[in-house]
């Protein structure tokens, strides 16, 4: 069950139109791809995907689930957004309750086993060698955890476990963490189980419905066996737009543990059909992720294009994510900067700028443009800041 | 309804594409990076809204089935109609033959009981060898103001001695068939024709009967029809030969070409691998070149068409070649002019070097 609904505040000016697992990551990419590619991967052949917050985007993005073979005759992807009942319609209250809307949907499967995922992490994960993990220790409950720096435990739910990785204790973003050990937000539950406490949990009125904030705190305290499952490798939460923009540099670090073509454990996506990438007599491409279908005639660093990106010549991008469609026309400069689909960037404007060049570092930030945008010839669009198509 | 169905042909025939035609047949010549060269026919159908395609082979066609498939990537994967795989098995074999088709018609005579199953009145008949992107709905849409019995899609463009020449009357009435002539003249055909399916099962029939089998001869030359001719000014390229592949593979580095044969509107279509971008290295150069995904470009390339998952190692250098999905070209090596098809590995102390006229072609596999 692939929580995907997320309105995804902190990344707005992205998501005015889609909900955040459709935003486009890494060049041929969008962010769900990512868990929907570990399921595939792991031979999990039934997902649900939960949607409510602007689902159009996502919903014809994924389509049968072809591209990542999850289109099946039993089983497969679906789309489960909220509906109408004879109770009548209810949004989903909180992650707990999105689940327990569609109690319905597992049964239909009879699973022994439910993996509750997130829909906006970057991470490549077996999550077959979690279920493993999970019928090994006879948990009813197997959570993802991975070592976060000692200074940044406070801002997650760090988990505390005995020495034989039994969870002992939950702290949701504690002011002075006892453990390193972070929550992933990936929860493995015997669904017999899950199944009693989002039914008990839906009738308290006052809980929130969320798996952090109470389905978990209700089976700590009530003695279930709850494990936890560390991972080591790449992961990566991309709820907001540095989080988002660090991600794709990484694609482009060797030793980042997210390389763009390491094919062990291939990440699949749906794109569009469109000719090779076209690169010109005068185009400098290094260090750069170039995705089908782009046409590159000036200077592009650092940074990575998705398909049918066009850079003009004279133009100048580096250490930016341009998204697809988006053109940079000729003698324009991008540079520290989120470009949303289809924007365009007029000649010899200005995106963004280097942190060295800011008065005062504390004022300096990516630029972001989201979807639409248009940026007018020699407009100059300042570092640490947002424009959408409507404020241009 | 004037809806057309599409019947390509890809069998054997003779060429002079050398050592890229040993285990595959001329159509499914890897082509442009992303493609192989049937897609473009087959994109021209789908985008004119044919929904029903046929593909008449023979001989060496595995990589063709395989290339093909269901037909989703034309979405021609369809319940009812969609994409027919039609693998003429030996019947010229029976007939005594060496097993290639004498002709179009012999074919097409192959899979009579498909061609009466065909549901739209008008049949659009190509090779698979051409590469160009032009609106099939615009030929039928003459062909049906001429009033002709066939409309032929020709170029005013020249070519050699050996293709079909049509001379045609102010209204574009075809009045002589010739070919192999020594000094060609009128509009060079295309092998591209339109015309009324129960008139291609009655011409097919008749021939059948009286053992003709060429669609040249026996129907355009003495069928006694009215032919017309469709001029397409815009590109259009034949691949038959190592030569022909590779001065059109360049073609694809002009600008004018690939506006004209990738035209948003009506996208070629070819089977995506998936995988991730394309990396550039710091230490990497690529200029004036075509680059398919998930390559790995770290020496430097120049004038060249690079396809998926191509790796040119630190200190490689690459100029004017044709790289098949794959290909390695270790630290040190250098290429030109050369063509590497599939999983190709060029060692580091190798210097290989064609002519513009006479590529070197490296074979699929080899490692060099």
């Amino acid at each position: 069950m692939l929580l995907a609904g997320g309105q995804g505040s902190r990344l707005y000016v992205l998501t005015g139109d889609m909900a955040k697992p459709a935003v486009p990551f890494g060049g041929k990419y969008r962010i769900i791809d990512f868990p929907l590619s570990n399921c595939a991967n792991s031979g999990i052949d039934t997902v649900g995907v939960l949607t409510q917050y602007r689902p159009l985007e996502l919903n014809s993005y994924i389509g049968s689930g072809q591209p990542w073979e999850l289109d099946r005759m039993d089983g497969g992807v679906h789309i489960l957004p909220p509906y109408q009942s004879a109770d009548g319609a209810v949004w989903y209250k909180g992650t707990a309750n999105a689940i327990y809307q569609n109690i319905g949907f597992v049964d239909l499967y009879q699973p022994d086993y439910v993996a509750v995922l997130s829909g906006d992490h970057i991470y490549k994960m077996d999550y077959a060698e979690m279920l493993r993990c999970h019928k090994e220790t006879g948990a009813d409950c197997t959570i993802s955890v991975m070592e976060v720096p000692w200074d940044e435990a406070s801002r997650f739910g760090i988990m505390n476990v005995d020495e034989r990785g039994v969870i002992t204790e939950f702290e949701e973003k504690p002011k002075e963490p006892k453990s390193n050990l972070a929550s992933m937000g990936i929860y493995i539950f015997t669904w017999a189980k899950l199944r009693r406490y989002l039914v008990d949990d839906e009738a308290d009125p006052t809980s929130a419905n969320d798996f952090g904030k109470n389905i978990i705190p209700a089976m700590l305290k009530n003695g279930e066996k709850m494990v936890s499952y560390r991972f080591e490798g790449y992961w990566k939460d991309v709820g907001t737009l540095d989080s988002l923009w660090d991600a794709n540099m990484d694609m482009l670090m060797p030793d980042s543990g997210l390389n763009l073509l390491d094919s062990h454990w291939p990440i699949y996506g749906r794109t569009p059909s469109c000719p090779p990438a076209y690169l010109g007599e005068k185009a400098d491409v290094g260090n750069s992720a170039v995705a089908k279908g782009c046409t590159i005639l000036g200077e592009v660093k650092n940074s990575v294009l998705s398909t049918r990106v066009t850079v003009g010549e004279g133009a100048q991008v580096s250490y930016a994510v341009l998204m697809p469609g988006a053109v940079v026309e000729e003698g324009a400069q991008v540079s520290y900067a989120i470009v949303g689909e289809n924007v365009r960037i007029g000649r010899n404007a200005r995106v963004g700028a280097a942190p060295e060049e800011a008065v005062r570092p504390e004022d300096w930030g990516i630029a972001v443009l989201g979807p639409g945008t248009v940026v007018p010839p020699d407009r100059i669009v300042p570092a640490n800041t947002m424009r959408d198509r409507h404020h241009g | 309804m004037n809806e057309m169905h599409g019947i390509i042909f890809s069998y054997e025939k003779d060429n002079e594409l050398r050592e890229l035609t040993t285990q595959r047949i001329h159509g499914s010549l890897p082509f442009g990076g992303n493609y192989r060269v049937v897609d473009f026919m087959l994109s021209n159908m789908v985008n004119a809204g044919i929904q029903d395609v046929g593909v008449i082979m023979h001989g060496k066609c595995q990589s063709m089935l395989d290339h093909l498939g269901t037909g989703k990537t034309w979405d021609l994967s369809r319940n009812r109609g969609g994409l027919r795989l039609l693998p003429a098995f030996a019947y010229t074999e029976s007939r005594g033959g060496d097993g290639r088709f004498r002709g179009k018609v012999e074919a097409l005579g192959c899979v009579m009981d498909y061609l009466k199953e065909i549901r739209q009145d008008y049949v659009v008949l190509s090779d698979s060898d051409l590469i160009i992107n032009l609106p099939l709905e615009d030929v039928l849409h003459e062909h049906l103001r001429s009033g002709a019995d066939l409309t032929a899609v020709c170029t005013s463009r020249p070519g050699r001695t050996d293709e079909i020449y049509f001379r045609t009357d102010a209204d574009g009435r075809i009045v002589d068939t010739a070919y192999r002539v020594e000094k060609p003249e009128g509009l060079r055909g295309l092998n591209l024709y339109i015309l009324r399916t129960d008139l291609l099962i009655r011409l097919v029939s008749e021939c059948v009967a009286h053992n003709r089998y060429s669609f040249r001869h026996h129907i355009l030359q003495d069928g006694g029809l009215h032919l017309h001719a469709y001029v397409w000014e815009g590109y259009a390229q034949r691949i038959d030969s190592v030569r022909s592949y590779y001065e059109h593979s360049m073609d694809l580095l002009q600008p004018e070409v690939r506006r004209q044969l990738f035209d948003a509107a009506r996208p070629i279509l070819g089977r995506d691998r998936g995988g991730p971008s394309s990396y550039v290295d710091p230490s990497g150069e690529c200029v004036n070149s075509l680059v398919a995904d998930s390559c790995s470009i770290q020496g430097s390339v120049r004038n060249s068409i690079i396809f998926g998952r191509v790796s040119v190692e630190p200190g490689a250098v690459v100029e004017n070649c044709v790289l098949f999905d794959g290909t390695v070209i270790r630290s040190g090596a250098s290429v030109r002019h050369v063509i590497c098809d599939k999983n190709a590995v060029i060692n580091g102390d190798q210097t290989l070097m064609g002519s513009p006229v006479y590529p070197m072609v490296i074979a699929k596999n080899s490692v060099v």
